[in-house]
C-alpha cells in the first residue's frame, strides 16, 4: 500500500486508519444520500447524543485493554442516575450529589476489582453479577423514573454551560465532558506508569508479573477506574436526560464493547487505542443517524440493518488490517 | 480462499448499504411534501404494531412524507431520533414517550428550532406545558376506572382481586393501577390481595399467575385485573392448567381490546376488556394538518374508546382491526 | 516417585463431584430456606393426571434454560460465547407458529403415522406439527452455521460475532411474524410445552433427552475430548492433528440447535410466537448456569451435569422470588449475591483463604 508507505505509518496504527477510513466512507454515503446530512448540527449531535456511551466506553477500553471485560456499565449508569435524582428530590446540593454518584462508582468498581483479583473469579461473572446488583439496587432506591427540577440542572447545565456555535447550534455540556474525559483518559493511558501497566497486564499477565508489575494493584485500579468512568457516564446521562430512570441503559454494555472492538482494540487485551474507541462511538452514532435519516425502516429492518452494518464494519476492518499488513511486509 | 470470501462479503455488504441509502435519497428531490418525524417506542406488542401501521397508512393516504424511527424501547434512542429530526429540518415532530420524565432538554431544543411537537399515546412530565402542542391518546386512568367500575358492578362489590401490573415505571401501568384503585376504594369488600408485574407480556403473565395460584391466598382469588390483554391471555392458560375455569371461577377484566381478547370472550374465558385504541393515525394527522394550516388545536385530544363484555363480543369480533 | 504421584492426584481432584458440589449446595440451601419460610413450596399433588406444584413449575420453566445451557456449555468450553441464543429461540418459535397455521389450512400435506404411541398423533391434522418443528430446527441449524462461519471461518471474536445475530436475529423473527403475536392451537405443537408424559411435563423430558443425546455424543465419542483440547489450547490441538476450526464451528451449530429446541418449548408453552419477548435475556441465564455448573469461561473442561444444576438453581431463585412477592426487578439483587457466593465457593483461592483463617484461629485456640 503506497499511501501507507508514504506516510511512514507504523503498523500498529493501521486498525485506527481502517476504522477512520470506513467512517469516512459511511459519512460520504450519508452526505450523498440525504440533504442536511452535512450540517454542523448532525456532527454535534454525534458527540452530544453519544457522550454518556462514549464515557462508558472509555472505562470499558481500559478494562478490555487489560484483558478483562465489564458488563456492569449500563446498570451502574442507571443506578447512578436514579440515585442522583432521588437525592436531588430530597433537597441535597448538586455538588454533593455528583460527588456521591462518583464515589458510588469508585466503590462499586473497587469491590468488583477486589473480587476479580483477590479470589481469582472470572471478570465476566463478577461484572455480570455486578450488573444484576446495580440494576436491582436502582429499583430499590426508586422503582420508577424520576424527573429533576433543580435549577442547576435545568439552567446551568442545559443552557449556560453550552457553547454557542454558528447556525443556532449549541455544543452541549455533555459533549464537552466527553471530550475532556477522552483527553484525560488518553493522557492516563499513554503518559503514566499506570497506563503502561494496563497494556502490560493485557498483553501478557505472566510476563508483566515477572517484570515486576504489581498485577494486584493494577487490576484493582483498572476496575476502580472503570467504575469511576461508569459513574461519570451516569452523571453525564443525568445531565442529558434531566431525570433518573432505573430501567434505562439496558444492554448499553454491549454497545460499549462493540464501540471498543470497532475501534480496533482486541478483546484479548494489550492492543488498542482510546482514539479507536472514540472513532468506534462515532461509527455507532453514524449508523443510527443514517437509519433515522432514511426514515423508512420499521423496527425489524432497523435491527437487521444495524446487525449487518456492524458485521460489514468488522469484516472491512479485518480486511484492511490484513491487506495493509501484507503490503507493509512486502 | 478465505480472503476472497471476505472480499465478496464486503462488496455485497457495501453494495447493499449504498443501494439501501441511495434508494431513499431519491425522495428528497420530489415536490415539497410536508415532512413529519415520528419516534415510536418499538414493536413490543401487537398493539404497538397496529399503532405503527395506522400512522404509516394515514401518512401515505394524506401524501405526507413520514420519517419513522423505532427506539427499541429505549428513551436514549428516542431523544437521539428527535434531535436527528431537528437536524433534518422536519416540519412536525410527533412521538410516543416511553417514560414520562427526561424530555425537557430535547423539547426545549425543538422549541428553539420552532418545530411543533405532538405527543401520541402517552404524555410527558415537563415544567413548561408550551413545550408540546397537544397530546393525543387514551386516558389510562379512565381505562383503569372503567375496569374497576365494570368489576364492581359484575361482582356486586365483593371480590378478592389478583392484579397483573404492567412494566414498572410505564405510564399505562401507573395510571391504570391508579384509576382502578380509585374506584374500588369505594367498595370495602373489594380488595387487591396479590399484585405483581407481568411486564405486559403473555409469558410473564402466565408465570406470575401460576405463582399466584400456588400461593397460600391462591384459592381465595375470585377476580383478576390485568393491565393488558396479553397478560390476561397468559393468565387464562395458567388458570386452566391449575384446573380452574377462567371466566367462571375467576372473573377476568383486562385492557386493550385486541382481537385475541375478543376471541377469548367468545370462548367464555375472558369476561371484559376495556378498549385502548391504537389506531390514532387519523386523529394524529388531522391535528398535524390543523397545526400547519395555523388553526387552533385542543391541548388534549382523547381517543374514543368503549368497554366490551361477553355479550357484545361475538357481534364486535369481525369488526376488530387489531 | 510415590510423592510425585500423590501430588498428581491432588491436581486431578478437580472433577465433576467437586465442581458440582457448590451449586448443589446452594440449591439445597435455597430449598431449605423455602421449606422454612415459603408456605406450600414443596406441596405436590396430582391434578388432571399430572403432578402439580411449585417444584414442577421450576422444572417446567427451567427446561428452556437447561436446554440452552447444554449447548452453551460446549461453546464456552471452546473459549467462546454465544449471545444469540435468545434471538434464535424467537426465530424458531416464529417459524414453527407461522408454518403450523399454513399446514393446518391444508397448504402442505402430510401422511399420518404413529411414533410408537409416545406422542398422541395419528391423522394428518394432528401430524401437521411435524413439518413446522423440523423447519424450526432447520432454521436454528442455519443460525448455528452462521455463527460458526463468523467465529471459526472469519475468526471474528465470539462476543461480537454472536452479537450480530443477537441483534439481527430478533429483527428476523419480527420480520417473519410481521410484528404480530401468532397464536396456534395445534395439539401436537402445544403438547411440547404444555403436555405431560408419565405425569411429568413434556418439556422436562425434552430437556433430559437433549442432555442424554449431547452427553452420549461428547462422552462416548472423541468429540468431548476434542472440544476440551481446543478450548484449552487451540494451537497445540491444531498441531496435534485436531481440526480445531471444525470443532469450534460444530459447537456453535449444536448451540444453535439447542436454541431452536428451547424456542419451540417457549412458544409452545404460551401457545403463541411472541417474537419481541421470546428468549429475551435468556442468554445471560444460560451463561450463568454454565459457569455456576463449573465450566470455566477460559475453556477446557466442561461439565454438562453442572450446567443442568446451574439452570435449576437459577430457576429456583426466580420462582422463589415470585412465590415471595418480590418484584422481578428487585429480585436481581439476591440473584447477584447468590452468583457471587457460588463462584466464591468454587474458587480455590477463596476456599484456601477461608480455610486459612479457620486453621489460624484453631491454632490459636490450641496454643491457649
Amino acid at each position: 500500500m503506497v499511501i501507507v508507505k508514504l506516510l511512514k505509518l507504523q503498523t500498529r496504527y493501521i486498525p485506527l486508519l481502517a476504522t477512520a477510513s470506513v467512517f469516512a466512507i459511511l459519512y460520504s454515503i450519508g452526505l450523498a444520500s440525504f440533504s442536511h446530512f452535512g450540517s454542523l448540527r448532525v456532527f454535534v449531535n454525534l458527540l452530544g447524543d453519544n457522550a454518556f456511551l462514549g464515557i462508558a466506553a472509555i472505562g470499558a477500553t481500559f478494562v478490555i485493554l487489560s484483558g478483562g471485560i465489564d458488563l456492569s456499565v449500563g446498570s451502574v449508569i442507571a443506578c447512578t442516575s436514579i440515585l442522583m435524582a432521588t437525592l436531588l428530590e430530597k433537597g441535597w446540593v448538586p455538588a454533593t450529589v455528583i460527588s456521591m454518584a462518583l464515589l458510588f462508582g469508585i466503590c462499586f468498581g473497587a469491590a468488583m476489582g477486589c473480587l476479580i483479583h483477590c479470589f481469582a473469579l472470572p471478570a465476566f461473572l463478577v461484572t455480570l453479577a455486578g450488573m444484576f446488583f446495580a440494576r436491582g439496587l436502582g429499583f430499590i432506591i426508586h422503582p420508577q423514573a424520576l424527573g429533576i427540577n433543580h435549577p442547576f440542572f435545568l439552567n446551568t447545565i442545559g443552557d449556560n454551560l453550552a457553547i454557542r456555535l454558528p447556525h443556532g447550534v449549541e455544543f452541549p455540556f455533555t459533549a464537552s465532558c466527553f471530550v475532556v474525559a477522552l483527553l484525560v483518559a488518553m493522557a492516563i493511558a499513554h503518559m503514566t506508569v499506570f497506563g503502561r501497566n494496563v497494556y502490560a497486564v493485557g498483553g501478557n499477565e505472566q510476563a508483566a508479573k515477572l517484570m515486576g508489575v504489581r498485577i494486584g494493584s493494577a487490576k484493582l485500579m483498572i476496575y476502580t477506574l472503570a467504575g469511576f468512568f461508569s459513574a461519570l457516564a451516569g452523571v453525564v446521562f443525568t445531565f442529558y436526560m434531566q431525570s433518573g430512570n432505573p430501567a434505562s441503559c439496558v444492554g448499553l454494555e454491549l454497545d460499549a464493547i462493540a464501540a471498543v472492538v470497532i475501534g480496533g482494540t482486541l478483546l484479548s487485551g494489550g492492543v488498542g487505542y482510546l482514539a479507536g474507541t472514540f472513532l468506534g462511538i462515532l461509527v455507532l452514532g453514524l449508523i443510527q443517524t443514517l437509519i433515522t435519516f432514511h426514515g423508512d425502516l420499521n423496527t425489524w429492518w432497523t435491527k437487521i440493518v444495524i446487525g449487518m452494518l456492524v458485521l460489514v464494519f468488522i469484516l472491512l476492518q479485518n480486511l484492511v488490517t490484513t491487506m495493509t499488513k501484507k503490503g507493509i511486509a512486502q | 480462499m478465505k480472503k476472497k470470501l471476505v472480499m465478496l462479503g464486503l462488496l455485497a455488504g457495501v453494495a447493499a448499504l449504498s443501494m439501501l441509502l441511495t434508494a431513499c435519497g431519491q425522495d428528497e428531490t420530489t415536490k415539497k411534501k410536508l415532512v413529519v418525524g415520528f419516534s415510536q417506542i418499538g414493536a413490543e406488542s401487537a398493539w404497538r404494531t397496529a399503532n405503527t401501521t395506522s400512522i404509516k397508512d394515514e401518512a401515505e393516504k394524506r401524501g405526507m412524507a413520514l420519517k419513522f424511527s423505532d427506539a427499541q424501547q429505549k428513551q436514549e434512542n428516542q431523544i437521539k431520533a428527535i434531535r436527528s429530526f431537528i437536524a433534518q429540518g422536519v416540519d412536525v415532530i410527533a412521538f410516543s414517550p416511553v417514560v414520562e420524565t427526561g424530555w425537557e432538554p430535547v423539547l426545549k431544543e425543538a422549541k428553539r428550532a420552532k418545530i411543533p411537537v405532538i405527543l401520541s399515546d402517552r404524555s410527558v412530565e415537563v415544567s413548561d406545558p408550551s413545550l408540546y402542542v397537544t397530546f393525543i391518546g387514551s386516558d389510562f386512568v379512565e381505562e383503569g376506572r372503567r375496569a374497576g367500575q365494570w368489576l364492581a358492578e359484575t361482582t356486586g362489590g365483593k371480590a378478592q382481586i389478583a392484579e397483573l401490573v404492567g412494566t414498572p415505571g410505564a405510564a399505562p401501568a401507573i395510571d391504570r393501577k391508579k384509576g382502578f384503585e380509585e374506584v374500588i376504594a369505594e367498595y370495602p369488600e373489594m380488595q387487591i390481595i396479590k399484585s405483581q408485574s407481568g411486564d405486559f407480556t403473555r409469558a410473564k403473565g402466565k408465570e406470575v399467575m401460576e405463582a399466584f395460584l400456588k400461593s397460600p391466598e391462591g384459592n381465595t382469588i375470585t377476580a383478576l385485573y390485568a393491565h393488558n390483554d396479553d397478560m390476561a391471555l397468559g393468565a387464562i392458560q395458567a388458570i386452566e392448567e391449575a384446573g380452574k375455569k377462567p371466566g367462571k371461577d375467576i372473573v377476568i377484566v383486562s385492557i386493550d381490546g385486541v382481537r385475541g381478547a375478543f376471541e377469548a370472550m367468545v370462548a367464555g374465558k375472558l369476561n371484559c376488556t376495556v378498549e385502548c385504541n391504537p389506531l390514532i393515525g387519523p386523529q394524529l394527522f388531522d391535528v398535524i394538518e390543523n397545526i400547519t394550516d395555523g388553526k387552533e388545536v385542543a391541548k388534549r385530544v382523547v381517543s374514543e374508546e368503549g368497554v366490551y363484555d361477553q355479550t357484545q363480543a361475538a357481534k364486535a369480533l369481525p369488526k376488530r382491526k387489531y | 516417585m510415590i510423592g510425585n504421584m500423590e501430588k498428581q492426584n491432588t491436581i486431578f481432584k478437580d472433577n465433576l463431584f467437586t465442581r458440582l458440589f457448590w451449586p448443589l449446595m446452594a440449591l439445597g440451601l435455597l430449598l431449605v430456606f423455602n421449606l422454612i419460610c415459603t408456605q406450600g413450596f414443596f406441596h405436590i399433588e396430582v391434578r388432571d393426571g399430572h403432578f402439580y406444584g411449585t417444584l414442577l413449575d421450576i422444572l417446567n420453566h427451567g427446561s428452556k434454560v437447561m436446554v440452552l445451557a447444554i449447548g452453551m456449555t460446549l461453546v464456552i468450553a471452546t473459549k467462546g460465547v454465544d449471545l444469540s441464543v435468545g434471538a434464535v429461540m424467537a426465530v424458531a418459535g416464529a417459524v414453527a407458529a407461522l408454518l403450523v397455521g399454513q399446514v393446518e389450512h391444508g397448504w402442505i400435506f402430510c401422511d399420518g403415522f404413529t411414533l410408537g404411541g409416545l406422542v398422541p398423533l395419528l391423522n394428518a391434522h394432528q401430524l401437521s406439527w411435524f413439518l413446522p418443528v423440523i423447519a424450526a430446527l432447520l432454521v436454528s441449524l442455519v443460525a448455528g452455521f452462521w455463527n460458526a462461519l463468523l467465529v471459526a471461518g472469519f475468526r471474528i471474536q465470539p462476543i461480537v460475532a454472536t452479537l450480530v445475530l443477537m441483534v439481527a436475529g430478533r429483527g428476523i423473527a419480527q420480520l417473519i411474524t410481521d410484528g404480530q403475536i401468532i397464536t396456534f392451537t395445534n395439539t401436537g405443537l402445544v403438547y411440547l410445552g404444555n403436555g405431560y408424559f408419565l405425569r411429568v411435563p413434556v418439556s422436562v423430558w425434552i430437556a433430559m433427552g437433549v442432555f442424554t443425546v449431547v452427553a452420549i455424543l461428547v462422552r462416548k465419542t472423541a468429540l468431548g475430548l476434542f472440544i476440551e483440547s481446543v478450548g484449552n489450547n487451540e494451537t497445540a490441538s491444531f498441531y496435534a492433528g485436531i481440526h480445531s476450526k471444525t470443532i469450534k464451528g460444530l459447537t456453535y451449530v449444536i448451540c444453535g440447535l439447542c436454541a431452536g429446541v428451547a424456542g419451540l418449548i417457549a412458544s409452545s408453552n404460551i401457545k403463541c410466537a411472541d417474537s419481541n419477548n421470546a428468549g429475551l435475556y435468556l442468554e445471560l441465564d444460560a451463561i450463568l448456569a454454565v459457569v455456576i455448573g463449573g465450566t470455566s469461561l477460559n475453556g477446557g473442561r466442561f461439565f454438562l451435569a453442572g450446567s443442568i444444576a446451574g439452570a435449576i438453581l437459577i430457576q429456583t431463585l426466580t420462582t422463589t422470588m415470585y412465590a415471595r412477592d418480590v418484584s422481578p426487578h428487585v429480585a436481581a439483587v439476591p440473584k447477584a449475591l447468590v452468583i457471587i457466593m457460588v463462584c466464591l465457593m468454587q474458587s480455590e483461592t477463596f476456599r484456601n483463604r477461608a480455610a486459612g483463617i479457620f486453621k489460624r484461629s484453631r491454632k490459636r485456640a490450641w496454643s491457649l
